[in-house]
C-alpha cells in the first residue's frame, strides 16, 4: 500500500457544512427543541399564553444575563450579580416600605447603587488588578453580609404598596407583561450599544484583544469598569423586579440567576458567531435554557432534571460547537 | 598547546531552511567541539536564531545534515535535543518563579523517589549540591525563584543544564539583561564549564564578550556562514568585516534634507536599563529611521515615546508644546500614532474585520449624525472600501476577518488606521517584518507618502537593508545611546551595521 502517509483530510464540503453547524448548531437546536415539545404536547406548549409566560418568568434571568454578557465582552467575570440582585430586591423594599421613599426615587437609588457596585468591582479589577473571578466573588461575599444585616435575614413582606407589584405584574403596553417589556428593552439597547455606537466598537475591541486596543489609544481600565457597571446596574432591576413579582424583599432571593446567567451568555458564544460573545447570542442562549425547562415542566419532568438539562445543553452545545471550529479550519 | 580533538561534538552541515518565501539559512555549516566556547555572530536576519532552532529540534531543516561526535542524526524535537545532550538556554528565562530554587532546577528532569514513590528532596539536594557549588549558585535552594537576581535565574538554568549532563549549552544573547558584575561571573563560570570538557555555544552581539571568551567564532551572514575565525585571525576587525561583508556599497541619495519644523523634540530620554540618554528632533515630512541590534534599546525608546512605558528622565515636546504621555490614549491625544512590532497579538483583532480594525481608535468619521453616537455601518463599509482601495489590501471584502489576510495585508490595516487620523507623528515598529517582498515595496511607498502629506515618521528597524532604501535620516542606537546619526551618502547598510556594533571610533577603514 502506498498510503504510508494517509492522513484523514476532511473535503471542503464537509469542512463548510462543520463550520455552519458551529455558528447555528444553537439555533437548530431551539428550533428542533420548539418543533419536538410542539409536537409531543400540541396544546400546551406551543400557544401565545405559554410563550408569554415563559418569557415573563424568564426576563429577570436574562436581564442578568444581558449585563453578564457586557462584563465577559470586556474580557473579565462578574460572579457578583446573583448575590448584588438579592441585596437590590431587599433594599428597594426596604426604601419602600421602611423608608416610605416614593417608588421611582427607590429605584432609582437601587440602580445608582448597582452602577456603584459595578465601579467598585471594575476599580478592583483594573486598578489592583485583581482577577476578576476573585474580586466579584469576594464583592459579591460581601453584599451577602449587607443585605442580612440590612433585613436581619428576616424577609420584608408587609406593606408593600400594589404600585410597586405593578412594575412585575402589571401588563402596561399591548397586554404584554412589564418583565418582557423591560428585557426587551434592556437587549434592545445593549445591543444597539455594543453593535452601533463609537463606545460599543470600544468594548469589542477591549474583549478581542486588550494589548492591541491599548495601542490603538483606547481607554481600557475605563471601558472595562463600564462593562461591569452595565452589569450591575442589570443586576440591580432584576433585584427590582423580582421583589415586585415576589411582593418580598428576601436575602438570597436572587443567587441562583447567576448560574442561569453564565449559562446563557456562554450558550450564546457558541451561537452565530465563532466563540465570541454577544447580545444577540445571549438572547438565543437565555431562550434555548428557558424553553428547555418549559418543555421539560409541560411533561411533568422531576426539577432535578432541569439542572441536568441545563448543565448538559451548555457543554454540548459549546463543545459542539468548538470542535466544530476546530474541524473547519483544520 | 594540545591540538584540539578532531571530532566535533555537534556539526551542522550545509543546512538550508526557509519559512514561506524567505530563505533564512542557504547552506550554513557550524562545529563546536568538546569543551569549546564558541562564539556565534551575525547581523539581525543572518540566520543565527534559525540554527539554533533546528539545533533545539523546534524546527526542521529543509536540507543538510547534523551529526553528534560523527553519528548522523535527525533532531525531531525539543525532547530529543535534550536527550543528545544539548542544553538551551535564552535569552527569557523559562522558570517557575514560584517554586523553590531546587525545584526549577529540577523541573522536567527525572527525580529519585523514595521506597514509597514520593519523590526524595533530600537525596536530590545532595546530588546537586556539588553543581551547585560548581556554577558559584549561593542562594539558598528553598528560595523562590522570583526573589533571585536575573544572574541566579542564569546559574539556575545552567545547574539545570549540568544536573542533565549536557555537554553542549547554547547561549542566547546571555549578557543582555545582566549588569557588569554578573557578566564577569557569567565568564569565569564558562571557563569553568570548557574546562570541565562542556562545549558553550555563546550567540551575541556584543564583540568584545565574544573576542574575551571565545576559542573559535562562526560568523553568519545572508543565512550562510561566511567565516570561522580562530587563532590569530580572531580580531574584532576581522570579525566585522566577515559581519558586513566585504564590498562597502554607496547608493546614491537624492533626497533633499528635509527643512521642515520640528514636531517631535527629544531631550536626554532615559529609562534604565535599556534607555540609558536619547535625544533628537523629528521633522514635519521626515521619515527618521531607527537602526541597532536586537536589544539595542529602540523598541524601549518606541514605548517612552507612546506612553507604554514612563521615563526616567528627559523631556519631549510636540510642536513645542511640552509631551508628557501617561498612557499610549494620552499619546494619541497628543498626536502620536503607533505600529506596533507584533502586529498579530499588539495591533489587531485577528477574529474582527477589516472595517472594524481600520477603525479602531478612530470612530468619529463613522458617527451617523453629529448628535447622536450611533455609527453608521454603511459608513464604516464605504471608508473601508476606500481605504482597501488606496492600500492595494488584497481582501475579499471590507467584512473578511484580518485573520485570514497575508502578513503584509495585515500591515497595510495597521497602517491604514493612522492613515485616516493622521497623527502628528507616526511610530513604525518593524514595519515590513515576516513580510513578502512584493508587499515588502509597497509598505515602503505607503511610509514616504505618509511623510509626504507632511506627516513625521519615525521607523525602526532590525534589518540594515531596509533603512538606507526609506529613510531621509538614520539614527543608530547600541547599548542604550544613540550612537551615530547618518544620512545622505553616509547612509549606507555598512554604515548602520558598523555602527550597530558602536565602532564609532575605530572604523574599517579597508
Amino acid at each position: 500500500m502506498s498510503d504510508a502517509g494517509y492522513r484523514r483530510r476532511l473535503s471542503p464540503g464537509t469542512r463548510a457544512a462543520l463550520g455552519v453547524f458551529a455558528r447555528y448548531g444553537t439555533i437548530i437546536g431551539l428550533l428542533v427543541m420548539i418543533l419536538v415539545f410542539s409536537f409531543l404536547s400540541p396544546h400546551a406548549f406551543p400557544t401565545y399564553n405559554n410563550f408569554i409566560n415563559v418569557l415573563s418568568q424568564a426576563s429577570l434571568a436574562m436581564i442578568i444575563a444581558g449585563g453578564l454578557t457586557m462584563a465577559v465582552i470586556v474580557g473579565e467575570l462578574d460572579l457578583s450579580v446573583g448575590y448584588a440582585a438579592s441585596l437590590h430586591g431587599v433594599l428597594v423594599t426596604g426604601l419602600i416600605v421602611a423608608n416610605h421613599l416614593p417608588i421611582p426615587v427607590a429605584v432609582l437609588i437601587v440602580l445608582a447603587l448597582g452602577a456603584l457596585i459595578g465601579v467598585v468591582n471594575g476599580v478592583i479589577v483594573t486598578k489592583l488588578k485583581v482577577n476578576s473571578v476573585i474580586a466579584t466573588l469576594g464583592v459579591g461575599t460581601v453584599l451577602v453580609g449587607l443585605s442580612f444585616a440590612y433585613s436581619a435575614g428576616v424577609p420584608i413582606v408587609s406593606g408593600v404598596p400594589e404600585a410597586f407589584l405593578q412594575l412585575a405584574l402589571g401588563r402596561w403596553l399591548f397586554g404584554i407583561p412589564n418583565p418582557i417589556i423591560f428585557m426587551a428593552l434592556v437587549f434592545g439597547g445593549l445591543w444597539l450599544l455594543v453593535e452601533r455606537t463609537a463606545i460599543g466598537q470600544e468594548i469589542q475591541a477591549v474583549g478581542g484583544n486588550p494589548a492591541a486596543a491599548r495601542l490603538a489609544g483606547i481607554n481600557v481600565d475605563r471601558i472595562k469598569i463600564l462593562g461591569f457597571v452595565l452589569s450591575g446596574m442589570c443586576a440591580a432591576l432584576t433585584g427590582t423586579l423580582l421583589a415586585a413579582r415576589l411582593g418580598s424583599g428576601t436575602t438570597n432571593a436572587a443567587d441562583s440567576y447567576l448560574l442561569t446567567a453564565f449559562a446563557a451568555v456562554f450558550l450564546g458564544s457558541a451561537t452565530l458567531r465563532d466563540g465570541e460573545f454577544h447580545i444577540l447570542g445571549t438572547f438565543i442562549g437565555a431562550l434555548i435554557i428557558v424553553l428547555g425547562f418549559n418543555g421539560l415542566n409541560i411533561f411533568g419532568a422531576p426539577t432535578f432534571s432541569q439542572f441536568v438539562f441545563q448543565g448538559a445543553i451548555l457543554i454540548v452545545a459549546v463543545g459542539l460547537a468548538s470542535l466544530g471550529r476546530s474541524l473547519a479550519e483544520s | 598547546m594540545a591540538a584540539p580533538p578532531a571530532v566535533p561534538f555537534v556539526a551542522a552541515n550545509a543546512i538550508s531552511k526557509s519559512y514561506g518565501g524567505a530563505q533564512a539559512l542557504r547552506g550554513a555549516s557550524l562545529s563546536v567541539l568538546p569543551g569549546e566556547v564558541h562564539g556565534l555572530v551575525g547581523a539581525n536576519g543572518a540566520g543565527k536564531s534559525t540554527l539554533i532552532r533546528i539545533l533545539a529540534g523546534v524546527t526542521q531543516p529543509d536540507t543538510g545534515e547534523i551529526a553528534i561526535e560523527d553519528r548522523p542524526v535527525a533532531i525531531l524535537s525539543p525532547h530529543a535535543a535534550s536527550g543528545l545532550g544539548m542544553s538551551f538556554i535564552h535569552q527569557e528565562l523559562a522558570f517557575v518563579p514560584d517554586m523553590t530554587v531546587l525545584e526549577n532546577i529540577m523541573l522536567g528532569l527525572p527525580k529519585k523517589k523514595t521506597r514509597l514513590g514520593l519523590v526524595d528532596w533530600s537525596a536530590i539536594q545532595r546530588d546537586v549540591a556539588p553543581i551547585i557549588e560548581r556554577v558559584g549558585l549561593t542562594a539558598p535552594l528553598d528560595a523562590a525563584a522570583k526573589s533571585l537576581s536575573t544572574a541566579e535565574n542564569w546559574l539556575i538554568s545552567i545547574a539545570r543544564a549540568l544536573v542533565w549532563k549536557a555537554r553542549l549549552i547554547v547561549m542566547d544573547e546571555p549578557t543582555a539583561s545582566l549588569s557588569a558584575g554578573e557578566c564577569r561571573k557569567l565568564f569565569s563560570i564558562i571557563r569553568g564549564l570548557s574546562a570541565a570538557g562542556v562545549a558553550v555555544l555563546y550567540v551575541s552581539h556584543r564583540l568584545d564578550e565574544i573576542l574575551d571568551l571565545c576559542s573559535r567564532v562562526t560568523v553568519f551572514r545572508d543565512g550562510r556562514s561566511v567565516a570561522v575565525l580562530g587563532g590569530p585571525d580572531l580580531t574584532r576587525r576581522g570579525l566585522v568585516q566577515a559581519i558586513v561583508g566585504g564590498a562597502v556599497e554607496h547608493l546614491p541619495k537624492s533626497r533633499e534634507a528635509t527643512g521642515g519644523e520640528i514636531v517631535l523634540s527629544v531631550r536626554g530620554l532615559r529609562r534604565l536599563p535599556r534607555v540609558e540618554e536619547a535625544s533628537f528632533d523629528l521633522r514635519r515630512g521626515e521619515v527618521l529611521g531607527l537602526g541597532g541590534l536586537v536589544g539595542a534599546g529602540r523598541s524601549e525608546l518606541a514605548r517612552l515615546l507612546y506612553g507604554a512605558d514612563r521615563p526616567d528622565a528627559g523631556t519631549m515636546t510636540i510642536e513645542g508644546r511640552p509631551f508628557v504621555p501617561r498612557t499610549p490614549a494620552g499619546a494619541v491625544r497628543a498626536g502620536m500614532g503607533l505600529v506596533p512590532e507584533e502586529r498579530r497579538t499588539e495591533g489587531l483583532l485577528l477574529d474582527k474585520s477589516i472595517a472594524f480594525n481600520l477603525s479602531l481608535g478612530n470612530l468619529t468619521p463613522l458617527l451617523a449624525s453629529p448628535v447622536l453616537p450611533f455609527i453608521s455601518p454603511r459608513k464604516r463599509a464605504r471608508l473601508a472600501q476606500a481605504t482597501i482601495r488606496d492600500l492595494s489590501i488584497k481582501a475579499s471584502s471590507p467584512e473578511q476577518p484580518v485573520g485570514r489576510l497575508s502578513g503584509g495585508n495585515q500591515q497595510k490595516v495597521v497602517i491604514g488606521r493612522w492613515l485616516r487620523s493622521k497623527p502628528k507623528v507616526l511610530i513604525l515598529d518593524e514595519p515590513t517584518r515576516g513580510v513578502d517582498i512584493g508587499a515588502r515595496g509597497e509598505i515602503h511607498r505607503l511610509i514616504r507618502e505618509l511623510a509626504g502629506h507632511g506627516m513625521a515618521v519615525l521607523v525602526i528597524s532590525s534589518e540594515p537593508d531596509e533603512l538606507p532604501d526609506l529613510c531621509d535620516r538614520v539614527l543608530v542606537m547600541a547599548e542604550g545611546r544613540i550612537v551615530r546619526e547618518l544620512a545622505g551618502t553616509d547612509l549606507t547598510r555598512s554604515a548602520i551595521i558598523e555602527a550597530s556594533y558602536a565602532l564609532t571610533e575605530e572604523r574599517v577603514s579597508a
